[in-house]
């Protein structure tokens, strides 16, 4: 048997080796592939075409107008939508994880009752978005609601929650936040709880009070959580749509972008390529989102 | 050899960058429409030529159907009942499929099933959408199939047939039709001095509101009159004020748009003065009628098919009123505007599916069974020769609707057959009701709104 012979039988059975791994990753990854490319990518690029038509829904016919409906919204409907979508996006994203984390500490701390209040907290955020929505709606109607029943009391009138534009938001905001806040507290609550007890004995030992422990120690420790939860709760809130249809169906002062595409096509106007050229606007800023946040946002998160 | 997991492991920024991608993704496959063979081949007309649709010579009916509905006044228990008696006395299945709680709804998912979806074989059509299914070519006409079922339209309430005809065909038989009613409570009307009868016209209203808000410490209601929600159909009530000024959204059976002519900005410009001025209306937030059955306001306009839900509403807790709509200081009649909805085929499926559709509305609108549903829901019975002495011996108020039927008019196109009008008018509406918007300037606003959405959307598809 020669050196070369020797050498070679290892090789064979590592490319063996090598060409059944690959072949059991093509096994397991070819049918969720297929599926995403199928249900995914394809509507995708179909929605990319679709908004260079001027094509009513429904209709087998289209007339192709290049970046049409592109200009149409840039210089109509932009101002107002793209304003909506990024004050309802800061405040329900900074508010959800702001009063999320102010949850988690309370959480965290030996109370009475914690468990059962963890449970409270998390359990509207996996309420179906319909239910709370129609909920919310008795409790803002300003005639016959709940806190038009409250502020009576007190001598005062309900606000015109539905009718004006600027409250509509307010309201669908706050609704928002109550639903979506118990998600943002448990993953906190998760990461409040992994912060190594010694560090914080250590901190306590050297004097520090409990807002420069948080400061200096606890805030950089859970960075990576708030990392995550600020993509993930940006996503989500950009993707919005069933509180804002149960609760504003005509979208006045609601209208973001999500919503924007769902009434261009199934609102009364049934413009379908309108509408795929937002959906598409709404993807491509989602896009650009994530690779910011990567790129420059995640040089910021401390990884233990 | 050992597998380098670390290498092969998704990382942090891959596994976010994946979520952000598929999040993307998921927000286009939601909203992207039906796949479609676009290729530019111009928006095309609707089958104008087509005045008696296709032939139905040697077709024989289908045994089973889909019937797509929203089941409107919660209609639903009574239109099974009907398709239970056509299955015992014709053989044919009818499958009453729930295609959404609105109009909007069967709507949205009719137009989607055009893009490969399954489609039904008969479809609730509503006043403003049937044109758009004309103009996209999805329904067919109903001349020869009805004829080959057997069906004549000639005892049908005429006025109602004429609101699906367009270019001499017929595109749907009229089924749970409706008006809008003026609904009052009588407790709160006997409790300011006022006769138990609605207002002959609006100014006769302007002067009894002040009476009914100075009775508010009995009545306890907020306002004397509630507007209906204005998400719901505002430009469809509004026609009456509109007309009874001698206004419109648009001239009668024309695209004109008139929305922003003297009349009509004076109609509006009281229906603004009632809420912001005079403060004796409201506007709903939801459903004005629940706002009626709470006693949170003495009167509103809205559905007859609302009627028997706001009688179980109240209950005994008062009398309720209903009464023709009033008039206005040009016109006092008819200033009532037709509305609900009606019954269509679609076009994409097989013939023999289609006649025993054109059979089944046949059985669902013959004069017994038009009166049995509207005793069960308000809407009224759409065919001439129905016998309705004992609905109305059951339901008083239901005559007060079908009397009203005599003295409608066809609604106004501007808010029926341009697509998205309805949303564009009610924005309108909403900002000169509750953000203080001017009515003139509104109403011009609209006027060019309307007009780009007829030039843009409608009127190639009619040449």
């Amino acid at each position: 048997m020669s050196a070369s012979g020797t050498i070679a039988g290892p090789r064979r059975r590592l490319n063996r080796r090598r060409l059944r791994e690959s072949l059991l990753f093509v096994a397991f990854v070819l049918p969720n592939a297929a599926l995403i490319a199928v249900f995914t990518y394809r509507p995708l690029i179909l929605n990319v075409w679709y908004s260079m038509l001027d094509w009513t829904l429904g209709s087998a016919r289209a007339t192709f107008i290049g970046l049409g409906n592109y200009r149409e919204f840039f210089t109509k409907d932009a101002g107002a939508v793209l304003g909506t979508t990024l004050i309802f996006t800061v405040v329900t994203v900074g508010g959800s994880m702001l009063i999320g984390l102010g949850l988690a500490v309370v959480l965290n701390r030996r109370l009475i009752g914690r468990n059962p209040a963890r449970a409270t907290v998390f359990a509207p955020y996996v309420l179906s978005g319909v239910g709370v929505g129609l909920v919310w709606t008795f409790i803002f109607d300003p005639v016959g609601g709940v806190l038009a029943a409250v502020l009576r009391k007190f001598g005062a009138s309900s606000p015109q929650w539905f009718l004006q534009p600027g409250l509509s938001l307010t309201m669908v905001i706050i609704v928002y936040i109550w639903k979506n806040l118990g998600y943002c507290a448990v993953i906190y609550l998760a990461a409040l709880q992994a912060v190594p007890r010694d560090l914080l004995e250590a901190a306590a030992l050297d004097g520090a009070g409990r807002s420069r422990t948080f400061r200096s120690i606890v805030w950089p420790l859970i960075s990576p959580t708030t990392f995550f939860l600020l993509m993930t709760t940006i996503l989500s809130s950009l993707q919005s749509f069933d509180l804002i249809r149960i609760m504003t169906p005509m979208g006045q002062g609601t209208t973001t972008l999500m919503y924007a595409s769902y009434l261009q096509a199934f609102g009364g106007y049934n413009r379908a390529g309108y509408s795929s050229a937002i959906s598409t606007i709404l993807v491509v800023i989602l896009l650009i989102l994530t690779v910011f946040q990567m790129r420059f946002l995640e040089r910021k998160v401390y990884y233990a | 050899m050992l597998h380098d997991a670390s290498r092969a492991a998704i990382s942090r920024r891959s596994l976010l960058g994946l979520i952000g991608l598929g999040a993307g993704a998921a927000a286009l496959s939601a909203c992207s429409g039906p796949s479609t063979s676009a290729s530019g081949a111009g928006a095309g007309s609707a089958s104008a030529d087509a005045v008696g649709g296709p032939s139905f010579d040697g077709v024989t009916p289908a045994k089973t159907i889909s019937f797509w509905s929203n089941h409107p006044g919660s209609s639903q228990a009574i239109t099974q009942s009907i398709i239970d008696k056509f299955k015992a006395e014709s053989g044919i299945t009818v499958n009453l499929v729930t295609a959404g709680s609105t109009y909007e709804d069967v709507a949205q998912k009719f137009q989607s099933a055009q893009a490969g979806g399954q489609l039904p074989d008969l479809v609730v059509l509503s006043d403003v959408w049937w044109f758009r299914y004309f103009m996209q070519d999805s329904i067919i006409p109903l001349g020869n199939v009805l004829k080959a079922a057997k069906v004549d339209l000639s005892d049908y309430r005429q006025g109602l047939v004429a609101d699906y005809q367009y270019k001499d065909s017929q595109w749907a038989v009229p089924w749970a039709r409706s008006t809008p009613l003026f609904y009052y409570n009588k407790s709160h009307f006997k409790a300011a001095g006022l006769p138990d009868r609605a207002p002959a016209t609006w100014g006769e209203f302007a002067t009894w509101a002040p009476k009914l808000m100075a009775a508010r410490s009995t009545t306890k209601a907020k306002y004397a009159y509630e507007h209906p929600a204005l998400a719901g159909y505002a430009g469809w009530t509004l026609q009456n004020i509109l007309w009874g000024y001698g206004g419109g959204w648009s001239k009668k059976d024309s695209f004109d748009i008139t929305c922003d002519s003297d009349p009509s900005v004076k109609a509006l410009s009281y229906v603004a003065d009632s809420v912001n001025k005079e403060k004796w209306a409201g506007v709903a937030s939801t459903s004005s009628t629940d706002d009626l059955a709470a006693g949170a306001c003495s009167a509103t306009i809205e559905s007859t098919g609302s009627l028997v839900g706001v009688q179980k509403a109240v209950g005994s807790r008062f009398d309720v009123g209903v009464g023709f709509l009033p008039g206005g200081p040009v016109s006092t009649k008819p200033v009532c505007p037709t509305g609900g909805c009606g019954v269509g085929i679609p076009k994409g499926v097989d013939k023999a599916n289609q006649l025993a559709a054109a059979k089944f509305i046949g059985f669902l609108t013959n004069p017994e069974n038009t009166v049995s549903f509207s005793a069960a829901t308000g809407y009224l019975p759409v065919r001439t020769s129905a016998d309705t002495s004992s609905l109305l011996a059951k339901n008083p108020l239901i005559g007060t609707a079908i009397k009203q039927l005599d003295v409608t008019r066809t609604q106004d196109w501007a808010r029926v057959f341009l697509p998205g009008a309805d949303q564009e008018m009610a924005k309108s509406v909403a900002a000169i009701l509750t953000q203080g918007a001017g009515v003139d300037a509104t109403m011009k606003t609209l006027r060019t709104t309307l007009e780009g959405i007829y030039t843009s959307q409608v009127k190639p598809h009619l040449s």
